[in-house]
């Protein structure tokens, strides 16, 4: 898996296409963006060729019957408000579609199910909406896993299976309940292009994503996508019809098996990552200068990031030779079953806890290194996140909330410092000072607050003298509180000055005012981690 | 410091409705035809510098705009007017003759220049205007603007608002008079003298013509200015180099050990080497008064033409550079007096430089790679919006420069783009980088870097920068051979501009 750092903006291109027929309200229009230009640190774009695997050209086998694999997902989900987080959060309904995997399970896109509260499902020919629930999700690929308790359900479904990767201009057929009608839905086209994409639900991870120029339209989402009987992807996300028309994606069976089987040991891990950014070798000087033969081989490390597995293995200027036994040519790709692809790719098919070798060049001296695979934490704070209620801490209408995508977005800020914490939060390593980034987010005004409209949007940087580094130091700092409180900013800004006494005696007042439930969530722990462990 | 938001930009002006007409003050315009117009046109070609090909200039623009004419044949116009220019000549309003003028004094932070015609005689039967320091709120000014003919366009409007604003060239806090008037648009609407009672009270910063509200330098500012342009170094507007922040909050007047309703502003920053450190200002300290001006909570006096303005007016329009003006502070609850000796802090002091003007930029190529030294003018080559639009790792390095570089005795510099050759294969796509070494020696300057470049390590020049992709190697004796192959590319008539 490799990730970048996308400005908020960009990510906007794309989106997932979940319905748009009963959702309230409709999901904001897409704008057309201009794509920025890449920043400086991403030296190494997505390969553009990567991992085609030529299969036999058959002439089109009819895809069956669908309609008895094929379900039609309503779910209702609670979108949380970051901007008054101790409300439940707006209610929206959307519908998707899935289809009938082996054992009794429904497979569809995590953008479908995410934040649900309740879901129904519904198949052709049967007029009864069943309950249903989720059982795995996977928001750094989008998908989910869902299955029906009723008994009969899926009695007289078929479960569909999956094929490989379909051939360029090969033909596909897309099933779903898009927009335009209440049955299903079959349009085709061709595969247009194999490459990596971001995804667009996370906006933080790219994967293998496949092109197809079959019309998806919102409702598609979650459905399959057909070859020869076989399922050859899951629809997930295009491009919104001003920017670029007839772009569809859907999520390849690599991507799909490799969920699968991270969920049979009953928990989903997410992608594993070596959390490093690499500069590629073409320059022959460059290469000389760091001793390589003229080759074609190598890359060159150019950040490790400290919470990352390579963080103590790898270091700046160490040139990768091979991963895994596979050469690393100097453009990043690495032969993978005879196709070229970014050396990413090997990492991408492992899972937390599998390792992966190197061979490098550091200091002109070879040497192998094996980095044990997981997930560095600081990248969901860059990606959005699901099912997990928002963290803020309330203190005399002071709302402090740590910086993250969803956050940003919700209040549309412009601002300098905070634009450049989140931007940087991994690749400056402002999360080893701050791991949580607090921001003093909003004021719900009140008179012993009346003057400190000027401290919004500051980051704390220590409360009477101390270092204040999570959400959970702030609580306790407040918690146990002398009688006066100094915040002080990050930045030139003069400390914010609190009156314990006129806090607390303001605390009931506040709460009254604005309608606040709860004071305080410190809880990070997602809503859906307890239902993953069953 | 507190900032005030800009209305519009620039001095663009749309025709007005055209619904109005306006009764002409009837005694002003008389007057004023009577003789001369002490109103020129003004004539300027200048060509601004490409930062992104700095050994080049940009193809040249033209501008038409006004002058008043002053006394000692001087003619004032606004600087944005005439800076970069290549050539500037005046046009008699009615005859139609010109002469050519040189630039003799400019200040770009205040916006005003002043013109001589090379030709002495050249003002000759223009008797010049005054100047009017005494405008106050719900004074009615005059915009004198011309007709193709020659003859005076005059529109009224109403002074409405004097406060403390910042000017283009977003260096302090200037006074500006904003008045609510219906400008129509003529050809040369640049530098539009406003004017009472036939003397020059003020000249257009900015027009807003949806709004209808004009911001004028006011003549304050203006005499300021002049009376500087008489001394033979010209020093420009003083500054005491310290940020502050309103004392409304009783929690932190308490906490400053303020009591009851005093006044006073609390001291957030104070910058290395400036007039206010080196008189021992504190962050923490509350100015109680400044020039024996007692200062509200929120940092204003009372001004006696304007009542309640911010007292940063105290250190601009009413002081120089070398003056000693008293401050009275509150330090842990005592009262202290003390002495600041104002500067002028000039654009070269300051880390990235806020503006950068009539002189070309500096540049170093080395084997395709071009270095440049970030400046607020280089972002600005993003256009209006550049704030959003440059690349914002060098936004955020300009705007908390005083933060991150307290030392200020730097510069930074900056990989700002790569022209593709043999040589640099591979590192096309870098650009907007910052340097931290060359050959292992630190980069604080390009003087620092030609000279590390001179000093390649086993024949290898080695570029470190901040961020990704960290190292860049050049092979120094290709550079070398191939530096003429990459001039006569790209066009590059020198590979390196220092001065």
């Amino acid at each position: 898996m490799k990730r970048v750092l996308i400005a908020i903006f960009v990510a906007l291109l794309l989106s997932p296409i979940l319905d748009a027929q009963q959702s309230t309200p409709a999901p904001p229009p897409l704008e057309p963006q201009v794509p920025q230009r890449p920043g400086p640190w991403r030296s190494s774009p997505p390969a553009q060729e990567v991992v085609p695997v030529p299969v036999p050209i058959a002439p089109p086998k009819p895809n069956g019957p669908v309609q008895r694999s094929l379900v039609r997902i309503t779910a209702t989900a609670i979108q949380p408000d970051y901007r008054a987080p101790w409300n439940a959060g707006a209610l929206e309904r959307g519908v998707g579609a899935g289809f009938v995997i082996s054992g009794n399970r429904i497979l569809t896109n995590a953008h479908v199910v995410a934040n649900s509260r309740y879901l129904t499902v519904e198949r052709d020919g049967d007029p009864n909406k069943y309950p249903a629930t989720v059982q795995f999700i996977a928001n750094d690929c989008d998908l989910a896993l869902i299955t029906v308790p009723a008994p009969d359900f899926f009695k007289n479904m078929l479960p569909l299976k999956f094929g490989g990767i379909p051939t360029l201009e090969s033909t596909v057929s897309a099933y779903g309940y898009p927009i335009g009608g209440e049955r299903m839905s079959v349009t085709t086209g061709i595969v247009s292009r194999i490459d990596f994409q971001l995804y667009t639900h996370s906006s933080v991870d790219q994967h293998l994503a496949i092109q197809i120029s079959a019309q998806i339209n919102p409702g598609n989402s979650g459905g399959p996508v057909m070859q020869d009987g076989k399922v050859v992807g899951v629809a997930f996300q295009g491009y919104s019809g001003d920017v670029a028309q007839g772009v569809a994606y859907m999520i390849p069976t690599p991507v799909i098996n490799r969920f699968l089987k991270d969920i049979s040991n009953g928990h989903y891990d997410e992608y594993p990552d070596l959390a490093i950014t690499y500069a590629k070798l073409q320059n022959p000087a460059q290469r000389r200068f760091l001793g390589l033969k003229d080759d074609d081989h190598g890359v060159l490390v150019s950040s490790v990031v400290a919470a990352g597995p390579s963080d103590g293995i790898l270091r700046q200027g160490d040139v990768l030779l091979t991963i895994d036994g596979h050469p690393i040519a100097s453009d990043a790709n690495v032969e993978l079953e005879g196709e070229r692809a970014q050396f990413e790719e090997v990492v991408e098919r492992k899972f937390k806890g599998d390792s992966v070798k190197f061979d490098i060049l550091r200091d002109k001296q070879p040497m192998t290194v094996t980095i044990n695979l997981y997930k560095p934490w600081p990248y969901s704070v860059q990606g959005h996140s699901y099912d997990v209620r928002p963290r803020y801490v309330l203190y005399g209408g002071l709302l402090f909330q740590p910086l993250s995508l969803d956050m940003l977005e919700a209040y549309r800020t412009t601002d300098l410092r905070l634009r450049h914490f989140f931007e940087y939060f991994i690749l400056d390593q402002i999360y080893l000072q701050h791991p949580d980034v607090i921001v003093l987010s909003n004021i719900l005004p009140d008179p012993i607050n009346t003057y400190l409209a000027p401290y919004r949007g500051g980051i704390v940087d220590e409360v009477n003298g101390k270092k204040v580094r999570t959400l959970d130091e702030l609580a306790n700092a407040f918690a146990g509180a002398p009688e006066r409180l100094v915040i002080r900013m990050i930045g030139d800004g003069p400390p914010l000055v609190l009156d314990r006494n006129k806090v607390e005696g303001a605390r009931e007042r506040i709460k009254m005012r604005y309608n606040v439930s709860k004071e305080q969530n410190l809880d990070a722990s997602s809503e859906l981690a307890q239902a993953n462990k069953i | 410091m507190l900032r005030q938001s800009l209305i519009g930009f620039g001095v663009v002006i749309v025709a007005a409705s055209g619904t109005l007409a306006k009764k002409e003050p009837a005694v002003e315009a008389a007057a004023a035809r009577q003789k001369q117009l002490a109103l020129v046109r003004v004539n300027v070609t200048g060509q601004s510098y490409d930062y992104f090909r700095p050994w080049q200039k940009k193809a040249p623009f033209s501008k038409r705009a006004l002058g008043a004419v002053l006394s000692k044949g001087r003619v004032l116009v606004t600087a944005d007017l005439v800076t970069n220019q290549n050539y500037v000549e005046l046009e008699r309003a009615e005859s139609g003759e010109k002469t050519a003028a040189n630039v003799q004094v400019i200040d770009y932070e205040a916006n005003l220049a002043l013109l001589e015609p090379a030709e002495k005689t050249f003002l000759d039967g223009i008797t010049p205007l005054e100047i009017t320091p005494d405008t106050v709120v719900g004074d009615r000014l005059a915009a004198w603007q011309l007709e193709p003919t020659g003859a005076l366009l005059a529109t009224e409007g109403l002074v409405t608002t004097v406060q403390m604003t910042t000017y283009p060239i977003d260096v302090g806090q200037f006074l500006t008079y904003r008045i609510s008037i219906p400008m129509q648009y003529r050809e040369n609407s640049y530098t539009v003298p406003l004017v009472k009672n036939n003397k020059l009270a003020g000249l257009l910063l900015r027009y807003d013509s949806r709004s209808q509200l004009l911001d004028a330098i006011p003549a304050p500012v203006i005499t300021h200015f002049l009376k500087e342009a008489e001394s033979k170094n010209y020093r420009g507007f003083p500054s005491a180099g310290f940020s502050f922040f309103p004392t409304r909050d009783p929690q932190l007047r308490e906490f400053s050990g303020e009591k009851g309703k005093a006044g006073g502003v609390y001291v957030t920053n104070v910058e290395p080497g400036t007039p206010a450190m080196k008189a021992d200002l504190q962050v923490g300290d509350i100015v109680t008064a400044v020039a024996n001006n007692e200062i509200d909570q929120n940092g204003n006096y009372v001004d006696p033409l304007y009542g309640k303005i911010e007292f940063t007016n105290l250190l601009t329009a009413h002081a120089y550079a070398g003056d000693v003006v008293p401050f009275h502070i509150q330090r842990n609850g005592k009262p202290m007096q003390l002495n600041v000796t104002l500067e002028h802090r000039d654009a070269k002091d300051y880390v990235s430089p806020p503006y950068y003007l009539d002189q070309p930029p500096r540049y170093y190529v080395v084997g395709g790679l071009i270095f440049q030294e970030l400046s607020r003018q280089y972002l600005k080559e993003w256009g209006l919006n550049w704030q959003r639009e440059a690349p914002q790792r060098l936004v955020y390095l300009d705007h908390f420069q005083s933060e991150l570089f307290p030392q200020r005795n730097r510069r930074v510099v900056i990989l700002s783009q790569v022209l593709p050759a043999n040589g640099t294969i591979g590192y096309d796509d870098l650009a907007y980088l910052t340097v931290t070494r060359v050959n292992g020696k630190e980069i604080k300057s390009l003087d620092d870097l030609a000279e590390a470049v001179k000093q390649p390590i086993e024949g290898f020049i080695k570029i470190e920068t901040e961020e990704d992709p960290k190292q860049i190697e050049l092979d120094a004796t290709q550079v070398a051979a191939e530096a003429p192959e990459l001039q006569e590319n790209y066009g590059i008539s020198s590979l390196q501009r220092l001065q």
